[in-house]
């Protein structure tokens, strides 16, 4: 066991450690996305974005079903229409670590997603949209009802 | 080689194609605790998922737990038919898997 997990640990570390290397992964980078896992509250997410003073924008459309049956699937949606998006990065609010995921746009690509999160409660979804140096932010309300019972 | 752990469908409409993709994996938050030995599960999700076309980065994506099990994501961009749409994934313990397709 213990040889095993002594593979595994150098494994990742190697892994890590090639990324940085190539310059895949600059070591700031990763340490952000490290300490953003960690993040317990949402103002913590935005403070470490840098996203503070968001602004909210009604160009953020976030397709989301109001109530979920089920928690830990719950399909959403977020499109930006605001010009020279380059991220979308969602959290949930109630989640023991509430962000979510980051997408990063290429050229090309429509600054829209659909992904499926996991929420643990009822729950806000923000959703924080980076275009040019600015933050704008958009959020709504999902109801999770737990047993399948219709709530 | 085994089965690949990637679902991916494309679909070109009018010079906007549709990439989706299914990854199947358990996404563990590392917080769940196993209902018999009480013990914690440990935390085993994709943080890392990159589209390309062509070789041109589309899609960069940074998951975390929250992210459900056996994740799907979709999105568009401006290609057209022939482009080779590829995916890749990482994993926090350092597994990894790809896929590439043709935009038909």
């Amino acid at each position: 066991m213990k040889r095993r997990s002594f593979l595994k640990s150098t494994l990742v570390a190697s892994a890590t450690g090639v990324a940085v290397g190539v310059g895949i992964l600059s070591p700031n980078i990763a340490s952000a996305a490290a300490k953003l896992n960690e993040a317990k509250s949402v103002d913590d997410v935005l403070k470490m974005l840098g996203a503070t003073g968001a602004e909210a924008s009604d160009k953020i459309k976030i397709k989301a079903p109001e109530i979920a049956e089920n928690g830990a699937v719950v399909p959403v949606g977020i499109t930006s229409e605001i010009e020279g998006t380059t991220e979308i990065i969602s959290i949930t609010a109630a989640n023991p670590t509430p962000y979510s995921a980051k997408f990063t746009f290429g050229e090309g690509a429509v600054p829209a997603v659909k992904s499926r999160f996991k929420m643990g409660k009822t729950t806000d979804v923000i959703a924080v949209v980076k275009a040019g140096d600015k933050y704008y932010t958009a959020k709504t309300n999902v109801k999770v009802t737990k047993g399948g019972c219709g709530g | 080689m085994a089965k690949s752990s990637i679902k991916l469908r494309t679909k070109n409409k009018d010079g906007s194609v549709q990439v989706k993709a299914l990854i199947k994996h358990p996404m563990e938050t590392g917080l769940r605790k196993d209902k018999k030995t009480g013990k914690k599960i440990p935390a085993h999700f994709i943080t890392n998922v990159t589209v390309s076309a062509n070789g041109k980065n589309l899609l960069n994506a940074e998951w975390t737990g929250s992210v459900s099990k056996n994740p799907f994501v979709s999105f568009n961009y401006a290609g057209k038919s022939g482009d080779k749409v590829k995916l890749e994934w990482k994993d926090n313990t350092g597994k990894s898997d790809s896929l590439e397709t043709t935009v038909k």
